[in-house]
């Protein structure tokens, strides 16, 4: 416990520039720590706001990154505190590798608008823009809370949930017997706590590595690709990700289930989602694929409206706007015009189309470049601060930090005796898993404890 | 009739929160009027003849190193101390002392009685005189007034007190005492929120009439623990036993077909009751898969046979309590000296607060104990304290004191009741306090004494026994730092129960699980004999890496947490607060960032704007007054 660092330092770090644009990616710190932490990633500390060029080390000494680092002293920088502004030019996952380095070190990621905020009560900003932060912060906290929604979907949140149940159940017992030592239970004594210890340890191996697999790629902006069947959206996925994922079948209605990939354009990761199209819905099945679809596209950044140019020949236009009225208003469309090799005349029947409207061929490859070009174009501002990349780093960051806590609170037990220190150790576990799934307070706890077991004399 | 002098504290009450507001004030120097009443009663234990537990030994050791009476009072009286949680580790460690009442209340009167600048009054106060939205004296029932500057209101379950046993109900503030009804009708008429609670006390039994022979014994801890650290346990009276007996599947039945005569049962009380704590019929119909219930019987006191049957607090009729009562083990000829009931009483919402105990509505008047909300003595004159004291401070201009969450469980307890405020009788745990390493029962002294001091609460012979600790706390761990063993001392081997491989400092092997101070400073032949210094230095060792984790934590948010809120502050005009948070901030009206941030449903997001509204608001319309409005801190 000791040798490491202590994981309440406030010091904070994000990613400082939106990803996709350009080739560099900046990760910004602002704290106490920084100076240990510019120490240990570039082997030195180096002159005041002098930008110098420098290799990013892991903890193992091995290189992440080359790039420059910057490092500014309190209060002449952006924050008013210490500052490291490490440019790098790999892309999410070099990003990511040096963010992780941080935290490692004691930072911990920033809140959204945090960095802005600690300026501004530091002085570093005029008074007269606090409405203007209090807005940014607003905002950001609502784009942060969308991407920590995506990134906590599925699984993961309802293993993470589970977890915490469990590991609430076992608070109770812990504190129950801290609280009511006159009853006639002593949990800590018995060897019921050291098996709940072992089973929640496991759960949090299992949650981790789910969660990890893939984790640093499966982040980004998220792509939808919706359309009637037959539109040729598996085909387009499989083009783009340059793999055979979905069932491609001529049969109208065949891709049901949601299927996701991940690519990248230039650095930027994309997440695509196959949707078993927008028609109105036959059978269960496909209902259920529709009903998912609508889903997907409510959480999407953008969605892909795929067209079949051949089969709507000489009514394209009409029914691109019958099919965007099947779209939320509220998300960006990308219009994509597919199996122009079908259809000879398409050239003259879209003309002065949009620019996000690209006709392709998913069978020839026409036009898949413009479109990649497109993607880029549109997504690269879509990216801030606190994508869902950042909240599942920070979640990730949270779990392993939680089961540290409850290894260690089982030592504490089992060697020490020291049921207290469990406790503690438990509490922070909580806390720390309270950021990804909210927080129970000490009441809440105590209301589980008595209706749990009959207390009081 | 107006009496002549003006006193600078008057406190109405002298149960355990006003006999320490009353000394507190004393103490700091105020002139100070206790009325009370009946001075027979000043002391008095309304149920359980016990002092401590766990959490509440927390507290009472903080009123202790604060200067206060009631760990001493409970040392002159204990005729049973054990310790709780021994096997769990020093911050969860627990004393309890059962206590003659009769010696208890001896002793708190006799302190009061010897208290300089305090006179003490008999007589029910009747009425409050409000001036301006100040109040500025009591009336008492015989129509006299005293005027005050400050006034502290610690009239316990009096207020509108009614007595439950079984359909039966009378008004009563305790059984024996009447309830203050003219008082509780004044209340309500000022602008006070006024709800209703609920608790509950067993029936109590000649000892002449129980077979011991056949229950468990249960002797008192050795060595035995005090509870004040001016104490030693020569200033403990003779020790008596406890016994423990348990209901069974026959009391329960019997219990169950009284229910329909249950005042709890049948509607007849709204109060609300403490979970924790809950009657014997409570138990048996929310736990009805137990086949019994553990009984500690404790002794009343060493003059009196009386016992308490701990465990079976009950409102159920008379008739039903004898019954079941003689159908548990040892008390199959009992008798009942003095029936169970419950009793219902006004409490005010305890989030009209300030932290200093003062009232929003009105100022000048301070609230404390069971009309807060809370229930216990521990709690009781926790809140006394802080009251007295802060009733003298303003009544010479000084600034309100209140430990912070992270100095004292006192400082978690008032901040929790104005906070969150309270919908059962709020009851102290350690699972409350986040710092639980910290606030120690051991440790109350160094956390709080010098604050005492500073404060006028602590006199000479406390300071002077309080710098020798603490000097030599700091000496022997600097010497025990310093002191090197090398590999081969077989004295140090045999305490670590290995050989050591390199030389290491007394400290550093401190550390490792298992080995304690004690056998190491006799292993190395230091002449430290203070028990109470080497255990303060093995647990600052053992914990060191959690207290300054936490330590780490408080330094991070103590700027921001301590950052004032003014009173006027307009909720509704901070732009992006949603109307769920205003009206949270609105409802509580917390006095700093940080109690901001712990209301339930205040968002970090809601914090920061609220940050940033306050820096704005501050330079535009207090000018240079930041520096003042970010340190509150103590005397
Ligand atoms: C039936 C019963 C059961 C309880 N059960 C428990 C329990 O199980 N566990 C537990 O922890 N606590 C229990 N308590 C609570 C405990 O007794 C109180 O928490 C504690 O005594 C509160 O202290 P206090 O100083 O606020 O009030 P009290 O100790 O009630 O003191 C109030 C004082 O004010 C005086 N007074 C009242 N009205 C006036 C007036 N108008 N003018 C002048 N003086 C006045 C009274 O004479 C008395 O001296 C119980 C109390 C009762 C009555
Ligand atoms: N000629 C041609 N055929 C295509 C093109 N895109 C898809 N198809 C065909 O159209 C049919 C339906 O495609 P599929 O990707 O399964 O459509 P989905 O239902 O939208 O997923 C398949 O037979 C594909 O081979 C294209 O650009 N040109």
């Amino acid at each position: 416990m000791s040798d490491q660092p202590p994981v309440f330092k406030d010091t904070i770090a994000a990613r400082a520039t939106p990803s996709g644009k350009g080739g560099i990616g900046v990760i910004r710190v602002s704290g106490d720590r920084v100076p240990i932490i510019c120490r240990a990633i570039t082997g030195s500390l180096p002159k005041p706001r002098f930008a110098s060029y420098t290799s990013f080390l892991d903890a193992d000494g091995s290189v992440i990154d080359k790039g420059l680092a910057i490092y500014f002293v309190e209060p002449a920088s952006f924050t008013g505190e210490p500052v490291l502004e490490l440019q790098g030019h790999g892309g999410p996952v070099v990003m990511a590798m040096l963010l992780d380095r941080c935290v490692q070190l004691g930072a911990r990621i920033a809140a959204p608008g945090e960095f802005t905020e600690r300026a501004f009560l530091n002085n570093k900003i005029d008074l007269s823009q606090a409405e203007a932060i209090a807005d940014l912060i607003d905002s950001a906290s609502s784009a942060a809370a969308k991407s920590a929604v995506r990134s906590m979907q599925g699984e993961f949140s309802g293993l993470v949930r589970a977890l915490t149940e469990k590991l609430t159940s076992l608070r109770i017992y812990v504190e129950a017997a801290i609280d009511f030592p006159e009853e006639e239970i002593d949990f800590l004594a018995d060897e019921k706590v050291e098996g709940m210890l072992d089973s929640i340890l496991a759960e949090f191996d299992k949650v981790t590595r789910k969660a990890t697999q893939g984790a640093l790629l499966r982040e980004g902006v998220s792509l939808v690709l919706a359309g009637r069947p037959n539109a040729g959206k598996s085909s387009l996925m499989n083009v783009l990700t340059g793999k055979d994922l979905s069932i491609v079948t001529e049969i109208a209605g065949t891709t049901r289930d949601v299927i996701d990939d991940y690519i990248h354009l230039d650095g930027l990761p994309l997440r695509l989602i196959d949707t078993a199209g927008l028609r109105t819905p036959g059978d269960v099945i496909e209902r259920e694929g529709v009903r998912r679809a609508q889903n997907e596209i409510k959480n999407a950044d953008r969605v892909l409206l795929i067209v079949d140019c051949f089969s709507t020949k000489g009514e394209i236009k009409h029914k691109v706007g019958e099919l965007l009225g099947e779209v939320s208003s509220e998300i960006p469309v990308t219009v994509v015009l597919n199996k122009i090799d079908l259809n000879p005349d398409w050239q003259q029947e879209l003309e002065d189309i949009p620019d996000n409207w690209i006709p392709v061929s998913a069978k020839t490859g026409e036009g898949i470049d413009q479109l990649r070009e497109h993607l880029k174009q549109a997504l690269g501002y879509v990216v801030v601060e606190e994508g869902t990349f950042l909240a599942r780093a920070r979640h990730l960051d949270a779990l392993a930090r939680a089961r540290e806590s409850v290894e260690t609170g089982r030592q504490r037990l089992i060697i020490e005796k020291a049921g207290e220190l469990l406790a503690e150790e438990l509490k922070l576990s909580q806390q720390a898993l309270g950021e990804i799934t909210g927080i129970v307070t000490s009441d809440d706890l105590l209301g589980r404890i008595f209706s749990s077991f009959c207390i009081g004399k | 009739m107006v009496s002549a002098t003006k006193f600078d504290v008057i406190v109405i009450g002298g149960g355990h929160a006003g006999t320490e507001a009353a000394l507190a004030a004393a103490r700091s120097g105020a002139s100070t009027l206790l009325v009370t009443q009946n001075i027979e009663t000043l002391g008095q234990m309304s149920c359980n003849p016990a002092i401590g537990g766990i959490g509440k030994s927390h507290l009472v050791k903080e009123i202790d190193a604060l200067g206060g009476v009631m760990a001493l009072a409970a040392d002159y009286a204990g005729i049973h101390f054990r310790v709780l949680n021994r096997r769990k580790g020093p911050a969860v460690r627990a004393t309890r002392a059962q206590a003659d009442r009769q010696l208890y209340r001896a002793y708190i009167r006799r302190t009061l009685e010897n208290q300089p600048n305090l006179k003490i009054f008999q007589q029910s106060v009747d009425d409050l005189i409000v001036q301006d939205e100040r109040v500025t004296g009591v009336v008492t029932d015989m129509g006299l007034r005293f005027a005050a500057t400050s006034i502290v209101l610690t009239v316990g379950t009096f207020l509108g007190g009614i007595i439950h046993v079984g359909m039966d109900k009378r008004q009563g503030g305790r059984a024996g005492d009447a309830a203050s009804n003219r008082l509780a009708d004044r209340l309500r008429e000022l602008p006070f929120s006024v709800g209703r609670l609920k608790t509950g006390t067993p029936p109590r039994i000649d000892g002449n009439t129980v077979d011991f022979s056949f229950l468990e014994e249960q002797p008192g801890d050795e060595p035995r623990p005090v509870m004040s650290y001016l104490s030693s346990n020569k200033d403990h009276p003779r020790q008596v036993s406890c016994f423990i007996t348990h209901t069974n599947e026959n009391t329960h039945d019997l219990i169950r077909a009284g229910l329909d005569r249950s005042p709890l049962y049948t509607g007849k009380i709204d109060g609300v009751g403490p979970r924790y704590c809950p009657s014997i019929e409570d138990k048996i119909v929310r736990f009805d898969d137990k086949s019994s219930h553990q009984i500690f019987i404790e002794p009343e006191g060493l003059d009196t046979v009386e016992i308490y049957p701990n465990g079976i607090s009950t409102s159920l009729p008379f008739d039903v309590q004898q019954q079941f009562v003689r159908s548990i083990k040892g008390f199959e000829v009992a008798h009942i000296t003095r029936p169970g009931y419950a009793i219902e009483y006004d409490f005010f919402e305890p989030r009209d607060l300030k932290n200093s105990l003062e009232t929003r509505h009105l100022s000048g008047l301070y609230f404390a104990g069971q009309i807060n909300g809370t229930t216990g003595y521990e709690e009781a004159a926790a809140q006394g304290l802080i009251a007295g004291i802060n009733a003298a401070r303003a009544a010479r201009g000084d600034d309100a004191w209140c430990p912070r969450r992270n100095e004292a469980y006192m400082g978690v307890l008032v901040d929790d009741l104005i906070t969150m405020g309270t919908t059962e009788p709020y009851r102290m745990f350690t699972s409350r306090a986040e710092y639980r390493l910290i606030l120690r029962q051991d440790n109350a002294d160094r956390r709080l004494t010098e604050q005492g001091r500073k404060l006028g609460l602590v006199d000479e012979v406390r300071w002077r026994r309080y710098c020798e600790k603490r000097d030599a706390i700091s000496s022997h761990a600097q010497i025990l730092n310093e002191t090197y063993v090398h590999p081969g001392d077989t004295a140090i081997e045999a305490v670590l129960g290995q050989e050591i491989s390199r030389e290491y400092s007394l400290i550093e092997l401190l550390k490792r699980p298992k080995v304690t101070v004690d056998s190491l400073i006799q292993a190395a032949r230091l002449p430290f004999v203070n028990k109470e210094v080497n255990e303060q230095i093995e647990i600052d060792c053992k914990y060191e890496g959690y207290i300054s984790r936490q330590q780490e934590e408080i330094d991070r948010i103590a700027a921001q947490q301590e950052m004032r809120i003014p009173d006027v502050i307009e909720y509704r005009s901070i732009r992006g607060l949603s109307n769920e948070v205003c009206e949270k901030l609105e409802t509580v009206r917390p006095g700093t960032i940080g109690q901001a941030g712990r209301i339930s449903g205040v968002t970090p997001v809601a914090v920061s704007l609220l940050l940033i509204y306050l820096k704005k608001q501050d330079f535009s319309a207090v000018g240079k007054k930041q520096g003042r409005s970010r340190s509150l801190k103590s005397a």
